[in-house]
């Protein structure tokens, strides 16, 4: 049996994990949301901000699952959790940016070239964490909880004992992220399946 | 057992599997100099399909590979509920729409062939090809699906190429994978093709078997190469550990060699500290310049028909050593009883991923 043992979400204006409230946008700051979420963490990370929108929502969501389970790293090897992610609009946002880049601006920005693939993300997070597991990104017209049982149990029967996984909807301002880790070893969560994905993400 | 044939490929080289081993076999290369193709107006070496007007190139390419694989298979498994395609693929039709780069064609493509599940697009850098196919494998395995169909597809844009002409990492000659003098990338379009299966009965000639393999991270840097080669060479160890294949029984490496300095010294590294380093090697890229989401697949689908003809292709571009691990890459065509292949990918976001092909 696996179950999902914490989830997140992260929209324009409120964060939360396992359904409560962790960050409210504050409209007065000068930081963007996520500089606001991350200023939250207390982390030292400098590498946040050269990152992208899409590797900072990843980012952003995997360190709030690890402050929900701070076993999550102790308990697992460092090729134990595999990296299971998708959305609809691929690495889109940042695409559009690096287009104006070379088209507005006539300099192509390779800082920007660096994350036109929406696998960077993962990137990101196996950096961070040191971890050397399966990475997966897949791009779908819809948020599809069935693509994440299926591939997900593919990763659990092959090696990998743990998956976080997620939905990270980002696209010109738009944000709808939703970050679940499931886990094999665990006496606490709902079981892995279609109808808790559905329960958890709530779209 | 997972069954692996059907392979077909679309890229300079020709318009279906057997032109384009033909040109491989006689070391021919889609690479091609292309005059204002740059970012400052500048000629650069491209493997660029001309046959198709580039208005959605993308989408007739899905079409016109899937037509190529019908020829090859039971053309029933196509449309069924047991049937599962998976598309590789870094950009799609970027230039089609760049806000849903694949919705459009692929949309348009699954209603051409009535395909019963909705396509799942893997777009996981320049490991997307392998990792498509094991992921394919796997959905098999566990009884999900009965049948895959995995096409690889990218094609230039301006996007890519002026990308990775501002990160100085286009070779200003045919790409040379391995050699001394390698200075860069060439990149190329294609699409190609393979079809896996529980059954051998679906394929009209000869399938092999699959054995699927596992993926591994860096850890390191998103841009750049680990200088251990860590995930490469995790990747291609569970690979063998998993499936029970020792060293000994690897008869030819289809390594990624995408020709920067870093990515070949890398891989060198990785199979160095894999033992495996001894092993024939070759990088296809010097033929069909580096196919991003595709190549994967193509390099799976020559390996596949090297395997059939019992011949090792030589590694286009390289003259002489350029890397700090000694490799044996083949510098020429050589008849060879290959019985089995490893195929290997490595790419930005520091993903690694493998797999084996073995003939039955």
């Amino acid at each position: 049996m696996s179950f999902i043992t914490v989830y997140c979400h992260i929209d324009e204006n409120s964060c939360s994990v396992n359904g409560e409230t962790v960050l409210q946008k504050n409209e007065e700051s000068s930081d963007s949301w996520f500089k606001q979420l991350y200023k939250d963490l207390a982390i030292e990370y400098p590498k946040f901000y050269k990152m992208d929108m899409l590797s900072q929502a990843g980012f952003i969501g995997s360190e709030l699952i690890k402050r929900a389970n701070p076993d999550l790293i102790s308990n697992y090897n460092d090729d134990e959790i595999a990296l299971l992610f998708a959305n609809s609009e691929s690495s889109a946002d940042t695409d559009i940016r690096f287009k104006e880049s070379y088209l507005d601006k006539k300099t192509p920005s390779p800082s920007l070239f660096v994350y036109t693939l929406p696998n960077i993300v993962l990137g990101e997070i196996a950096i961070r964490n040191k971890w050397f597991g399966e990475n997966m990104f897949a791009v779908l017209p819809k948020f599809t909880p069935d693509f994440f049982v299926q591939y997900g149990m593919v990763l659990l029967t092959t090696g990998s004992k743990a998956v976080l996984a997620g939905w990270l909807g980002i696209l010109e301002g738009r944000v709808e992220v939703f970050l679940f880790l499931v886990e094999t070893e665990s006496n606490k969560g709902e079981p892995f399946d279609i109808e808790n994905i559905i329960k958890y993400a709530g779209f | 057992m997972i069954y692996i044939g059907a392979e077909e490929i679309i890229s300079p080289l020709g318009q279906n599997m057997e032109e384009n081993f033909q040109a491989v076999c006689e070391n021919r290369s889609g690479v091609s100099l292309i005059p204002h193709a740059g970012f400052n107006d500048e000629s650069i070496h491209l493997s660029k399909i001309t046959s198709i007007s580039s208005q959605n190139k993308f989408e007739y390419l899905l079409i016109d590979i899937l037509e190529n694989v019908l020829k090859q298979i039971d053309p029933q498994i196509v449309s069924s509920k047991k049937t599962i395609v998976i598309v590789s693929s870094t950009k799609g039709d970027l230039d089609r729409n760049i806000s849903s780069p694949f919705t459009d064609s692929i949309a348009a493509f699954a209603k051409y062939f009535k395909l019963a599940n909705e396509p799942l697009v893997v777009s996981n850098a320049c490991i997307s090809g392998v990792l498509a196919i094991n992921a394919a494998g796997n959905f098999i395995k566990t009884g999900l699906y009965d049948h895959a169909i995995v096409i690889g597809c990218d094609v230039i844009s301006d996007f890519v190429l002026y990308g990775f002409q501002s990160l100085f990492a286009v070779s200003s000659t045919p790409c040379a994978p391995f050699d001394a003098n390698r200075n860069g990338i060439t990149l190329g379009e294609g699409c190609s093709a393979v079809v896996l299966s529980n059954s051998k009965e679906i394929f009209k000639k000869t399938s092999f078997q699959l054995f699927t393999g596992r993926s591994a991270n860096d850890a390191n840097h998103i841009s750049g190469p680990s200088r251990t080669g860590e995930g490469l060479f995790r990747s291609v160890k569970k690979t063998l550990e998993q499936n029970q294949i020792s060293v000994d029984e690897i008869d030819f490496i289809s390594a990624h060699g995408t020709a920067t300095i870093f990515n070949d010294e890398m891989e060198a590294i990785a199979f160095d500290r894999l033992e495996i380093n001894d092993k024939p090697l070759n990088s296809l890229k010097g033929y069909f310049g580096h196919t991003l989401g595709a190549a994967g697949v193509i390099e799976t689908a020559i390996s596949i028909q090297m395997m059939r003809n019992n011949l090792l292709v030589k590694s286009l571009g390289y003259k002489e050593s350029g890397t700090s691990k000694t490799l044996n890459i083949a510098t020429e065509n050589k008849s060879s009883e290959l019985n089995t292949i490893l195929k290997t990918a490595s790419g930005f976001g520091g993903c690694n991923a493998s797999l084996v092909i073995r003939k039955l």
